[in-house]
């Protein structure tokens, strides 16, 4: 892959990879037991500019490019897929306001979060069968010269620690989702609650929670017209980071189990010297080097501002094969000691199920994926 | 397979059992990772600690389906629970099959009053590979003295029966592997750690050393050499049984989608046709590993060899488990995800159900040195497999 990357590329990686190994992998454990906000991690990634890693210059940011910004996710997740994971809810924030909000809305908002100083988030999800569709969906009604917004928004990650919300809800109630649009929301805005903190299979380090919203101030990121392109969009791009932590986490599993492979030994010999595990550990790399192709083109894609959404669908189908279905054979591989709690196996078990299935915001990537063939 | 009306009300009892004992508690016994020492009591109450033990020895002899059907209930309810009490049975399945008339009185009498029992085979650097197992038993006069540690043992720090094996012969490798009976508690059986676990967290699971360990020579089972079928003869057994409690999980699995749907759709016939086709999906292999399962006991109860259908069962119920629970965690995602909802836990669960008791890759060793003994030419004597 490395005649790919430009030689900025790879030093974005290599600094990533750098932070992640010296920094984050001693804590990764920890913040796993604990579940507490990794608040001194997120300092010290803003202070390497992590935290705006594509965002323009004129704003803070690195500006380094979508790529590279993905490059920099698996590498933090190799480490702790709960703190990329913090990194990818903030970005995906960013990059809607990077990319829709006004010059005003972007002079107000991303130099905090392109340094770090700020958090973002995006509020998706909903207690109903599906956005727009529940009683408790997220209303929006024009209320002097901006909106108001009424309802629940579900899991919502970075919830708490975020300052500023992306947030998807409806101008039109009877026309339900179709009326979609983007809000902006400061956090402190009142009327808007966070529920309790959500414990979570892995990923723990990750908050995650209910924001409920009543009568709160809002400003429309965007058009309300183009709300629900908005929306695809910055799920396609949030889907592409996301199975970029999938890959980090299947990298670093598939190592680790090849390791201990090697190491094991039954029947006189090391386990890797069986056709059995030499067919668990070659099938999970042969879909997590596909899965890494494809995660860098749809990114590269996104960095030339090319059309990625049925690309980002693809991705996001193929990763969630990946993630769980790799981990289950990694862990297959290290038989009872990986299902230890202490042992690094399971964490990344419990983890991966997380990057695999969260945000699924882009509920169904088939229909997107079957609906741009032909 | 159609159950019987008394194994259909057997039925019903267990999952009153599990929906009043397990599925209240589960959750907070798999948060701290505590023993749920009350479920002995609960269990011998409902008369479940010896299930497979004669009547005359105070048991209830009941048949290998009937037990299936239970620790299917119970695996519904918790796989840790289930684990409790499904390895149970495998400790007391040696003497069962080839104790003599004291040693099944000396065994079972303190399971019928209310105690589990232990199995102790797996040692550190002989998992897969039980020839690798170092443990010896010395013998000094009337007694064998035992040296060695044993790990991954599920009840080892409560069960009050043990059976272990050990190499009365380490010069004849595995033809020197011997079964005896040990009391819990005797001096020199030594709990050294606590296994901290993935999932089946309420189940005890411990690393055992043996230093210097006396037990009496009548407490050999079967002969000096006979440890590995007898091993092998109580595998047969437990893996079915294991097979059934996966079922179980991947019931529960399934139940709790429909639950999240009946609450999530006010209206649950616009569930959209991706959705529906996994449920029904979930229900085929349910159906089909529950069918699997149910027949290899009934092989057993037919007298018949088992251990094929044995590896079959175990492997097939696990994998669904398994298959099940991920696809159950991927339709409720966050919520899912989230320690809200039981699925994260029966996910972890299933993933032991694909390693104890015999990894899934040795089921298929074993599954495959069959079929290809039975294409080998008549005149070749070499051993199949691996």
């Amino acid at each position: 892959m490395s005649y790919l990357l430009t030689e900025d590329q790879q030093l974005v990686q290599k600094n990533a990879r750098d932070f992640a190994m010296q920094y984050l992998e001693p804590l990764a454990v920890q913040l796993d037991k604990t579940g507490e906000f990794p608040a001194e991690a997120v300092k010290k990634m803003a202070s390497y500019d992590f935290l705006g890693w594509f965002l323009p210059t004129e704003f803070g940011g690195a500006d380094f490019g979508y790529l590279s910004y993905v490059l920099g996710v698996e590498e933090l997740s190799r480490a702790s897929a709960a703190v990329a994971s913090i990194v990818v809810n903030h970005s995906s924030a960013a990059y809607a306001i990077n990319r829709w909000g006004s010059a005003e809305q972007k002079k107000k908002y991303l130099p905090a979060l392109a340094r770090g100083e700020k958090l973002g988030a995006v509020a998706m999800s909903e207690p109903g069968p599906g956005v727009g569709q529940g009683p408790e969906a997220v209303i929006a009604t024009q209320q002097g010269g901006g909106y108001a917004l009424n309802g629940r928004k579900s899991y919502v990650a970075n919830a708490g620690v975020a300052d500023v919300y992306v947030v998807f809800g409806c101008t039109d109630a009877a026309a339900g989702a179709k009326s979609l649009a983007a809000f902006l929301v400061n956090a402190k805005a009142e009327g808007l609650e966070v529920g309790p903190k959500k414990s979570t299979m892995g990923l723990r380090a990750r908050p995650t929670a209910d924001v409920g919203f009543h009568n709160v101030a809002a400003e429309v990121l965007g058009t309300v017209e183009g709300g629900a392109a908005i929306a695809a969009e910055v799920l396609a791009a949030f889907a592409v980071a996301e199975a970029a932590q999938t890959v980090g986490v299947v990298g670093v599993a598939v190592q680790h189990a090849a390791k201990y492979a090697q190491q094991r030994v039954q029947f006189g010999r090391p386990i890797s010297t069986f056709q059995a595990i030499q067919t668990m550990l070659a099938e999970v790399n042969t879909n997590c080097y596909v899965a890494r192709l494809a995660v860098y083109d749809a990114a590269a894609l996104i960095e030339q501002g090319k059309p990625f959404t049925t690309e980002a669908a693809m991705v996001k189908l193929f990763a969630q094969r990946l993630g769980m279905n790799s981990l289950l054979e990694t862990l297959q591989i290290e038989g009872g000691y990986g299902y230890s709690e202490e042992m690094l196996m399971s964490k990344l078990f419990r983890d991966v199920s997380g990057t695999t299935i969260l945000e699924s915001p882009l509920e169904f990537p088939e229909q997107v994926i079957a609906a741009s063939i032909g | 397979m159609i159950l019987t009306p008394e194994q259909q009300e057997i039925q019903r009892l267990a999952r009153e059992f599990a929906e009043k004992y397990i599925i209240p508690v589960a959750g907070e016994y798999d948060r701290t990772g505590e023993f749920p020492e009350f479920i002995i009591e609960a269990a011998k109450k409902a008369d479940l600690l010896a299930m497979g033990i004669p009547k005359q020895f105070g048991g209830r002899d009941l048949d290998a389906v009937t037990q299936g059907v239970i620790l299917e209930e119970l695996g519904y309810g918790c796989a840790g629970f289930a684990t409790i009490l499904g390895v149970n049975g495998l400790g007391y399945y040696a003497p069962l099959l080839v104790g003599t008339e004291e040693q099944k009185k000396l065994y079972f009498a303190p399971i019928v009053q209310g105690g589990l029992s232990a199995f102790a085979l797996t040692e550190p650097g002989a998992g897969s590979d039980v020839s690798a197992g170092k443990s010896t038993a010395k013998k000094v006069g009337d007694e064998y003295i035992l040296n060695g540690s044993k790990c991954f043992i599920t009840s080892g720090a409560y069960a009050k029966m043990f059976t272990i094996f050990a190499l009365t012969d380490p010069s004849k490798g595995l033809k020197g592997l011997s079964a005896f009976i040990v009391k819990g508690g005797s001096p020199g059986l030594i709990v050294t750690k606590h296994e901290n676990k993935l999932g089946i967290r309420g189940s005890n699971t411990v690393e055992l050393v043996m230093q210097d360990l006396q037990v009496p020579a009548s407490q050999l089972l079967g002969k000096e050499g006979d440890g590995m079928r007898i091993a092998m003869a109580c595998l047969d057994m437990a893996r079915p049984m294991v097979g059934s409690q996966s079922v179980g999980i991947a019931q529960r699995a399934l139940d709790e989608c429909l639950k999240y749907f009946s609450i999530k759709y006010p209206d649950p016939r616009k569930l959209g046709q991706a959705a529906q086709f996994k449920l029904a999906d979930m229900r085929i292999q349910i159906e089909a590993a529950r069918q699997t399962v149910r027949h290899a006991l009934a092989v057993k109860d037919a007298g018949l060899p088992i251990t094929v259908d044995s590896a079959i069962a175990k492997t097939m119920g696990s994998d669904t488990a398994m298959r099940v629970t991920t696809e159950a965690l991927a339709l409720l995602g966050a919520f899912g995800y989230s320690h809200e909802c039981v699925v994260e836990k029966l996910v972890r669960d299933a993933k032991i159900q694909q390693l104890y008791e015999g990894t899934n890759q040795v089921q298929r060793l074993v599954i495959a040195g069959q079929l290809i003994a039975s294409i080998q030419p008549k005149t070749a004597t070499a051993k199949a497999g691996r």
